[in-house]
């Protein structure tokens, strides 16, 4: 690879990852957002080296060949064939020594995620990838629920609202409506009828580790998949409240589309976009 | 001064030079292994071949999982580079700025002690397995021996805080499992460094030697710079292929098959372990993968943390650009074995 390929590749790497994480949000789509301070010191790492390598004259180059030492007392032996390739024997030198101006072919595969990133960035996980997960399951940590704030209708997790359903041995979510946001995957069994999954996929790492949670929603017809949407509704009897017999089904009274929120990969509460 | 040590950046000619590494110095020149130059080609082929196979099929007729896939590749590419750049900026500062004898005073002088004491200094290096590839092939550069630092190369993505922690978030309320994570990785490190020494051959590593150290008349900054460049543009090509091979696997592969294989004890264990490889999961995040994998026994999942820092796509692919095939092949596969093993063992005791 050639020096002004590299230059390019790491200008372009750089600013694609700049682009994903100062200028946008598109980092968001890959990665958790506790990974931008790092995103943004490594575009701008990589921006500094492409400067770097553009600035620094081509006669540096061949002073970059070199030999090697040999071993833990290199640096006292290395003078011999140092002194030797620093008077830049040209033709020489591309025999002998590495020179750090080539770089494997392997490298050219760089240029597709730093292209991918600046023109053509792929989409967030969606429905497609939650349909063919198994549910996450929800931890059965602590035994003791607090009461339900009064407000009506409860903004919940999808989470919580599972937790509280197989859970909560007090019922407190009994005749409560509750509103829960999260995006349409289809269901695609036989006995779904006309229910389907409002679906949040949540992430420990990046989109790798991507794992969902899911809540049937009952009584309207489904809406695309990958529609972002806030669902009004109480919980769907099947089972007994309170037990792990308890389906996390949700009757719903109203459906509302809304904008995919920023922290789209976790299970929080909605943040609005900021753009 | 005799130029005998010509080198070469592919793998394919290339006579090996016995001073690459101090221990080897009276073994002959070995001579490397020929691969077809267009080898990276052929695993890229590996990588992305099932894959489109799949989809040409038309099992997926939307295009869904085509886009599924871009975004896992790059996910794991935008995840791994900030921890792939610090540790190629780490193994260039440690070639231009420290002396090598810095290393033979700080590690005991016999490499069978060098290698345990090496597995514990895995803890200093916070990052996943991207960042201490780079870094461990140069400390080798720099005289340390090989053993010792394959400890470290292994230790360092399981052993350090970050991931403790993690893993201790993942699974509240069990601190046997951070405990026997945290040994059955440096027992595991420990037990391929010596195994390094007992069966390791030297011509298995590639002669790739990019590095010297400071020499006199030149700039250290340059050098620095040059190296660290180098080394990225080298190790981030590798890191793309290892995550496209792992995408491939995470589209093609449903979660909904592991129920399949959760009943059996011992079977869990080996498709926990073989799970691991494939997904290539960052270490920083594996437990909470394991977490999620309730239906396996708390030995399968602790195989699953064990194995996965140290053998996945993405790790393997990285090695056999830094390394060579020859070696990435031989000591990935040893290291499953030895960690599924001492896995089993110390989950068998702890848990």
């Amino acid at each position: 690879m050639k020096r002004p390929l590299q230059v390019t590749l790491l200008v372009l790497s750089g600013l694609g990852l700049l682009h994903a994480s100062l200028f946008t949000d598109l980092f968001l789509r890959y990665v958790k957002e506790g990974m931008r301070p790092l995103l943004i010191a490594s575009g701008v790492l990589l921006l500094l080296l492409g400067i770097a390598e553009a600035w620094s004259t081509p006669a540096e180059a061949p002073s970059a060949r070199h030999g090697h030492d040999h071993g833990p007392d290199g640096d006292a032996r290395s003078d011999g064939h140092g002194h030797d390739s620093g008077q830049g024997d040209g033709g020489h030198g591309h025999d002998h020594g590495h020179d750090h101006s080539t770089v494997p072919r392997v490298a050219w595969l760089l240029f597709l995620p730093a292209l991918s990133l600046l023109f053509y960035a792929p989409p967030a996980l969606g429905a497609y990838t939650a349909s063919r997960e198994a549910p996450r399951a929800v931890a059965s940590g602590e035994r003791r629920f607090d009461p339900l704030p009064a407000t009506s209708p409860l903004p919940m997790t999808l989470t919580d609202f599972t937790r509280r359903v197989r859970q909560d041995r007090s019922r407190a979510l009994a005749g409560r409506t509750v509103l829960l946001t999260g995006f349409v995957t289809p269901d695609t069994s036989d006995k779904g009828g006309d229910t389907w999954y409002l679906t949040r996929i949540i992430l420990s790492c990046c989109a790798a580790d991507a794992q969902s949670v899911k809540v049937r929603v009952h009584g309207t017809p489904a809406l695309p998949g990958d529609t972002w949407v806030a669902v009004t509704g109480a919980w769907h009897p099947g089972g007994t409240l309170g037990t792990a017999s308890a389906g996390a089904d949700l009757d719903a009274r109203a459906v509302r589309r809304i904008e995919r929120p920023v922290n789209g990969y976790t299970d929080d509460l909605p943040l609005v976009p900021s753009r | 001064m005799q130029k005998t040590e010509v080198l070469a950046e592919e793998p394919g000619a290339t006579p090996a030079d016995p001073a690459l590494s101090p221990a080897a110095a009276p073994a002959g020149p070995a001579p490397a292994r020929e691969w077809p130059r267009f080898w990276p080609a052929l695993l890229l082929g590996a990588a992305v071949l099932p894959g489109t196979v799949v989809f040409v099929l038309g099992r997926w007729s939307d295009g869904q999982a085509l886009q599924a896939w871009r975004t896992v590749c790059l996910a794991v590419t935008v995840q791994a580079l900030p921890f792939l750049l610090l540790g190629t900026a780490l193994s260039g500062a440690i070639n231009a700025f420290v002396p090598a004898h810095v290393f033979s005073r700080v590690l005991p002088r016999r490499a069978a002690l060098a290698v345990p004491v090496a597995g514990v200094a895995g803890v200093i290096l916070p990052g996943c397995e991207c960042a201490s590839v780079p870094v461990a092939n140069s400390l080798i550069n720099r005289g340390v021996t090989p053993a010792a630092a394959f400890a470290f190369l292994l230790s360092a993505p399981a052993v350090n805080p970050v991931v403790l922690t993690a893993t201790a978030i993942a699974f509240p309320g069990s601190p046997a499992m951070v405990l026997a994570r945290l040994l059955a990785s440096l027992v595991t490190a420990a037990a391929m460094g010596w195994l390094w020494l007992l069966l390791g051959r030297e011509e298995w590593l590639r002669p790739a030697v990019r590095h010297t150290g400071h020499r006199p008349g030149h700039s250290r900054w340059t050098e620095f710079r040059r190296g660290f460049q180098h080394d990225f543009l080298h190790a981030g090509g590798f890191l793309v292929l290892g995550a496209m091979a792992a995408a491939t696997f995470n589209v093609a592969v449903p979660r909904t098959v592991l129920d399949a294989f959760s009943g059996s004890p011992w079977l869990s264990v080996l498709f926990l372990a073989a799970l691991a490889v494939l997904l290539a999961v960052c270490s920083e995040a594996d437990a909470f993968v394991a977490a999620s994998l309730t239906g396996f026994s708390p030995l399968a999942r602790l195989t699953f943390m064990v194995v996965g820092p140290m053998v996945d796509l993405k790790l393997i692919a990285l090695q056999a650009g830094t390394f060579g095939r020859a070696f990435a092949a031989r000591f990935s596969a040893a290291t499953a074995v030895v960690a599924v093993l001492v896995s089993t063992l110390v989950g068998g005791i702890l848990l």
